[in-house]
């Protein structure tokens, strides 16, 4: 039995440098910048590969957003070999917060497939721009999934369907990696540092296998991808978008800025004197 | 106001035009909403109003970890204290500050919570819950957030009506993130991210979905202060009831993650009383075959503490990363500093090698409310600008040195001296005068051998 597996990804501001663009006031330029594929949603899909390599997993991307977020999916397909796409796309989805994209997300993950049901679900961990990081857990919560954070590698005994995966736990300075055990299905949000050990030969020869197909699926990405609005889906409309959405956007403002309680002393002129004199002050306040 | 539904676009993914629109949409509000609010608030009718509510108290999520209360749990309670002292003078109310704590033999870390300011302790002790475990924790929270048992012996005069908590906090690390966001997917209720500042305010607010286009009053409402990855723009994010007739449902608790390292804790005072309470939880048999295996304590690789020095940088690297990041070791190197970065520096804003990427650009480098804060003898922050959430995380520094080409960068009022100038103009200034020193630093040392030996 193949294991059957979702993996949710989302469009993103581009942060790389040449694509983005800040206003003079140090903020995000959205109408300057790029979109791509998120950072932590390619990782997610590296994530779901593994198990396509290593146990031969059947794999369907979904993503809430857009209509040019087919994109991120075509992209996502290359990193994954993906079989199948899935892009939830209404006008009545736009503002929504974390907890009703959770519910467009959980009902889209229903219907992949055919509606078989999902023996892992892989988020990243978290969009670049929102940061929340609450759509993952809060689907994984609404699917009945067993959610597993920060995961940084994973091994599943098919057989018993029982997933050991290692999380990476930090507490500020106190940092530690637990290996947890769980029957599936899970929900795995992959930690930023997560890395598929593709050790063997033969799975080394077997991802790139993949990787050649995806190249040709992701040519002619349009034959595998569904597109469904809210009726096609099938959500109630008080769940999504604004109405479903608890918490919304009050205010926005600049920080103010913390009183001073220094007075700079200001070198314009970078010649070596200046430049020594900076430094002696530097050993003189060290010792 | 570029970015006024960031927090909306984080999992709304909106296309640009919507977000143009919406936000402008928000501007007309806010202007309407400015003009509203000059309006008198009939305080003693509010509290009329208010005498029967299902919603009643701040409950605090704390963390412990091998049976430690982790920092910021004293210091969410500090905060809800604050908070709850303010409501209950200007409400004429008697709602509590609840701390709610979970593991396995933790009963003795209840007193010390109730010393931190809390009003009441519920806990859960039990074997099963020896380590965080999202889908049990979740659940047994969910339980005490909802059980009116507990209510009765802490809240009595609110207990008849108790349905939920009126507010909850948890923290924002990698445990309480998750957790908050389960608790409230279970609840369907409100979660806001990340928060730095809170308020308890009644506003006036009108909706096209919240309200029908209405104005209407929104008493108590928990103002959530969200900075955002730039650091220089706060979104406050509300929890709202819709009353809106069409999807009318109620929205509580009002809840969020806050930052860990924003809130001064309160002094342990011995002399606080308070409840405490035990809970006994109902397991489902089937979450216990999700297991803990190991669990493997990492030492942390960059321990800011040992360093007199910390050279840190921010985006001002762009023209030359790579360069410029070489010309920043070599300068740590002479000066024997640790390297820290900026917020932004941590998206992997640029081109870098891998080497370069793995050694710098992580997250256990960034200096700020979402990273560490630091105080050494010396910090000197090359291009960066000095959002507000890097100031926080240095401003207690011995001396700051700042190099940045603009001279209107916030960081400006934060340092001791300002070096006008681009990072790959002053660094070889600077490594070329301190390798000299040095050189000169070993020829005496040489000298004096020879001295020695006379």
């Amino acid at each position: 039995m193949s294991l059957n597996i979702a993996v949710i990804i989302k469009l993103e501001p581009d942060f790389s440098d040449g694509n983005v663009s800040y206003n003079p006031d140090g903020t995000l330029n959205r109408a300057e910048t790029k979109t791509i594929l998120g950072h932590h949603s390619a990782i997610a899909c590296q994530a779901a590969f593994y198990a396509k390599v290593k146990y031969g997993a059947r794999i369907c991307i979904g993503t809430m957003g857009p209509p040019m977020a087919e994109l991120a999916l075509n992209q996502s397909l290359l990193l994954s070999d993906a079989e199948e796409l899935h892009l939830y796309s209404d006008r009545s989805f736009a503002g929504a917060d974390t907890l009703s994209t959770a519910e467009v997300l959980k009902t889209g993950i229903s219907k992949m497939n055919d509606g078989k049901s999902m023996d892992i679900v892989f988020s990243g961990f978290r969009a670049s721009d929102g940061e929340t990081g609450q759509t993952g857990p809060q689907t994984a919560w609404k699917l009945g999934f067993t959610f597993l954070g920060n995961v940084i590698s994973y091994e599943i005994d098919v057989e018993k369907r029982v997933i050991t995966a290692k999380r990476l736990v930090s507490y500020g300075n106190y940092n530690l990696i637990e290996e947890v055990q769980a029957p599936l299905p899970v929900f795995i949000a992959a930690d930023p540092s997560y890395k598929s050990p593709f050790i063997t030969v033969s799975q080394r020869l077997s991802a790139s296998r993949y990787q050649k197909e995806a190249m040709i699926r992701s040519s002619n990405y349009k034959s595998i991808l569904k597109v469904f609005n809210a009726k096609e889906l099938g959500v109630d409309p008080k769940l999504v978008g604004l109405p479903g959405s608890p918490t919304i956007v009050y205010k926005v403002e600049k920080i103010p800025k913390i009183k001073s309680s220094r007075s700079a002393q200001t070198v314009e002129n970078l010649d070596p004197g200046e430049i020594s004199n900076i430094l002696e002050k530097i050993h003189e306040t060290i010792t | 106001m570029k970015q006024l539904h960031e927090y909306r676009k984080s999992d709304g993914r909106m296309t640009m035009n919507e977000m143009n629109e919406n936000m402008k949409k928000s501007i007309d509000l806010n202007a309407a909403l400015t003009k509203e609010k000059e309006k008198e608030v009939d305080v003693d009718n509010i509290n009329k109003r208010n005498e029967s509510s299902n919603y009643r108290n701040l409950y605090v999520i704390i963390e412990q970890v091998d049976g430690k209360i982790t920092p910021v749990g004293l210091e969410m309670l500090s905060e809800a204290r604050r908070l709850i002292n303010d409501f209950n003078k200007k409400y004429s109310l008697n709602e509590k500050v609840i701390a709610v704590i979970l593991g396995n033999d933790i009963k003795h870390l209840c007193k010390d919570l109730i010393y931190h300011g809390s009003d009441a302790v519920i806990y859960a002790d039990d074997p099963k819950l020896n380590y965080h475990i999202n889908k049990i924790y979740t659940k047994v929270i969910v339980q005490i957030a909802t059980d009116t048992n507990c209510i009765k012996k802490i809240s009595p005069e609110y207990s008849k009506e108790f349905k939920r908590p009126r507010y909850m906090f948890f923290a924002a690390d990698s445990t309480g993130r998750h957790l908050s966001s389960t608790v409230l997917a279970e609840l369907e209720s409100g979660l806001a991210s990340d928060i730095n500042k809170l308020v308890i305010e009644d506003i006036d607010f009108r909706h096209e979905h919240k309200t029908k286009g209405q104005m209407l009053t929104f008493e108590k409402t928990l103002m959530m202060y969200r900075p955002d990855f730039s650091g220089f723009l706060w979104t406050t994010i509300l929890c709202l009831d819709n009353k809106n007739p069409d999807i009318k449902r109620d929205y509580h608790p009002q809840a969020c993650s806050i930052i860990p390292g924003v809130f001064e804790p309160l002094e342990k005072d011995i002399s606080r009383i308070g409840i405490i309470e035990e809970y006994t939880p109902d397991f489902d048999p089937k979450d216990l075959d999700i297991k803990i295996i190991s669990r493997n304590i990492l030492k942390d690789t960059i321990d800011f503490n040992n360093y007199k020095t910390i050279i840190s940088f921010g985006r001002g690297i762009k023209e030359s990363p790579e360069e410029n990041i070489k010309l920043i070791e070599k300068l740590a190197k002479l000066l024997n500093a640790e390297i820290g970065i900026s917020l932004p520096i941590s998206k992997k804003l640029f081109k870098l090698s891998d080497k370069m990427n793995s050694l710098y650009i992580t997250p256990e480098r960034v200096i700020g409310t979402s990273g560490q804060k630091v105080e050494p003898t010396i910090y000197i922050a090359l291009g960066i600008s000095g959002a507000s959430q890097h100031l926080a995380g240095m401003k207690n520094s011995g001396f700051i040195i700042a190099v940045n080409p603009d001279e209107n960068a916030p960081i400006r009022n934060e340092c001791d001296v300002f070096i006008k100038g681009r990072i790959e103009d002053v660094l070889p200034i600077m490594i070329e005068e301190l390798e000299r020193e040095k050189m000169i630093q070993t020829k005496e040392e040489e000298g004096s051998n020879v001295v020695g030996t006379v």
